[in-house]
């Protein structure tokens, strides 16, 4: 920024603030008109538009699970095997008991939640720590279970006789496109916003970031409380692997690797401090289609896979050092 | 005035408290009356803080009676609860708030008003919020949606201060309410507590290091020294001297 007095004028702190609070809409503008700019039609086109709609609202939808424990202070970066688990024991369900044993597939993600918030809260491991074991037991365990084979959703045109571990659900299929799964997606999202901005939970999830020793100290259960966090954390992530394995059309082991990364990212693209206590709703869609958007768009204007991890990981860094308001963050660690 | 003649508001009598080996309060006794600042002083370890937190139900004692209202608390429901119950509030010094959430929010702390048994009744509470501040004469604070770590030092222990008369509480425990404040701000702070005190006839504890402010704003002194509280003092009687004597010889 050059010193120059109209710079100067135009640049105020409250504006400073303002224009902060948008950086998130802003990058996503500037993503698109440059993909736009790169690839013309190929980018702007329905059918790859139709595309993103349909690749962001799994990750949109880990990313609320992270939002809501990233409010409180915490993390969880055990989504992306929960997510494989909740997967496989979704289409297991449907094995088992008909089109209903889905749900099977959510309170699976719940369990792991509640797992993880009862190790937290009782045994007071941190976090970081607890999720990351889950991370690497609850993938093995999806791996010892499903014995390294998937189990396929069918649309019964195929009919795979040898193939035993397969569901035929068509109209699971067909939840798995656009525009079902982008409907679903936008319910969903409502329903969070209201959860997230309405209510005595989601208000409780900002004060527990901001000062946990304040609540205890009003009679607040913070222990249960947090394991509430982790648990319904955790039915978004069962719900996203839902959503998943009607987009993918499988169960496999391999599900979800490393997207826990991508759902923390998303949630920091959308401006949410990973220190607590503040966090947005709507920012996090944002989060969540710039990724998807710079990922779908560095592949079309044929950057390599490779750098194009590179590019989201500067992306990440710029969009961060931009919006972090570090007025609000007491110490950067 | 009459002491024998009214009774007490509260009453401690005798009460100790020891964590593991340490004896950190062996005989802690007074009384308190309606209306009244009562200041409790001592040096560092002498037992003060065991006091305060006895008395606002985050330790259980001992030994020895805390007397409400001539009800005596039974050992077993002796929480923080309880004493909110029965009309007890705390103000910590730097405990008090949650920083990132807004005025109404920290008034209502653990109070949320629910509509619909999951939602938050914001308008109740920010109707319930300029009521307070009005009554406290707390005309600094017009923003009820920024949150309270924007605010002064001044206006957020205003806010404590508010949640602590809000719920319609008799008595207030002041734990160093001013100790991280500047001049003008405690000042404010102080005029916050006469005017409460006399608009709602609440009885505060003052918990200070300062002794100029206590000698401004408490009736009585009452000074611990090693796990007891030793000596007495009236406003009136009392000199700086004195007092600091008492404070660090016991005497």
């Amino acid at each position: 920024m050059t010193e120059t007095t109209a710079s100067r004028q135009i640049l105020t702190p409250k504006r400073v603030e303002m224009l902060r609070e948008y950086v998130p809409f802003i990058a996503i503008a500037l993503v698109i008109l440059m993909f736009w700019a790169i690839s013309g039609d190929r980018f702007m086109s329905m059918r790859n538009w139709t595309f993103i709609a349909q690749q962001t609202p799994v990750l949109m939808l880990l990313a609320f699970a992270q939002l809501m424990v990233v409010t409180t202070g915490s993390i969880d970066i055990s989504i992306g095997s929960s997510l494989a688990f909740s997967a496989f024991l979704g289409a297991l369900g449907m094995l088992w008991f008909g089109d209903a044993g889905l749900i099977l597939g959510v309170f699976a993600g719940g369990l792991v939640g509640m797992v993880n918030g009862l190790i937290i809260s009782l045994l007071k491991i941190p976090s970081f720590v607890t999720t990351l074991a889950m991370l690497i037991i609850v993938r093995a365990v999806v791996i010892i279970v499903s014995d390294g084979t998937a189990i396929y959703i069918t649309d019964g045109s195929v009919s795979g006789g040898t193939n035993i571990s397969s569901v035929t659900a068509p109209w699971l299929l067909s939840m798995g496109k656009f525009p079902a799964i982008f409907i679903i997606a936008a319910i969903v999202a409502l329903l969070t916003w209201i959860f997230y901005e309405k209510t005595v939970f989601g208000q409780q999830l900002r004060a527990v970031g901001g000062n946990e020793k304040v609540l205890r100290l009003v009679g607040i259960n913070v222990t249960t409380f947090k394991i509430k966090v982790f648990a319904a954390a955790g039915l978004m992530v069962g719900l996203a692997a839902c959503v998943n394995l009607a987009r993918a059309g499988a169960a496999t082991p391999q599900a979800g690797l490393m997207i826990e990364l991508d759902a923390i990212a998303a949630v920091a693209l959308g401006g949410t401090p990973l220190t607590g206590g503040y966090g947005s709703v709507v920012k996090t869609i944002i989060g969540a289609f710039t990724l998807t958007i710079v990922r779908n768009g560095l592949t079309i204007a044929g950057v390599p896979p490779s750098w194009s991890q590179v590019a989201l990981g500067v992306l990440l860094i710029a969009a961060i050092a931009i919006s972090l308001n570090r007025s609000k963050v007491d110490v950067v660690k | 005035m009459n002491d024998q003649a009214v009774q007490p508001l509260l009453s401690v009598e005798n009460v100790s408290k020891s964590f593991g080996g340490v004896q950190a309060l062996r005989d802690g006794t007074f009384e308190l009356h309606r209306g009244e600042v009562l200041a409790i002083v001592g040096s560092n370890g002498a037992g003060k803080s065991t006091l305060i937190k006895v008395v606002a139900g985050a330790h259980v004692p001992d030994g020895g009676r805390i007397v409400i209202n001539g009800k005596e608390v039974p050992r077993a429901e002796h929480s923080v609860s309880h004493m909110q119950e029965c009309g007890i509030e705390v103000v910590y010094q730097d405990l008090a708030l949650v920083p990132n959430m807004t005025a109404p929010y920290n008034l209502f702390l653990g109070r949320i008003p629910r509509k619909l048994g999951i939602f938050v009744d914001e308008r109740k509470m920010r109707e319930k919020t300029r009521e307070v501040l009005a009554q406290l004469n707390v005309t600094t604070v017009q923003d009820l949606s920024q949150p309270i770590s924007s605010m002064s030092g001044g206006q957020q222990q205003s806010i404590a201060i508010g949640r602590a008369i809000a719920w319609g509480s008799d008595i207030v425990i002041l734990d160093e309410p001013t100790a991280a404040l500047g001049p003008n701000e405690t000042a404010e702070v102080e005029r916050l507590v006469e005017d409460v005190r006399e608009r709602h006839g609440t009885s505060f504890i003052l918990i200070s290091h300062n002794l100029d402010q206590v000698r401004r704003l408490a009736d009585r002194i009452v000074v611990t020294h090693h796990g007891v509280t030793s000596r007495e003092f009236r406003r009136d009687e009392i000199t700086s001297d004195r007092l600091v004597k008492a404070i660090t010889l016991g005497e």
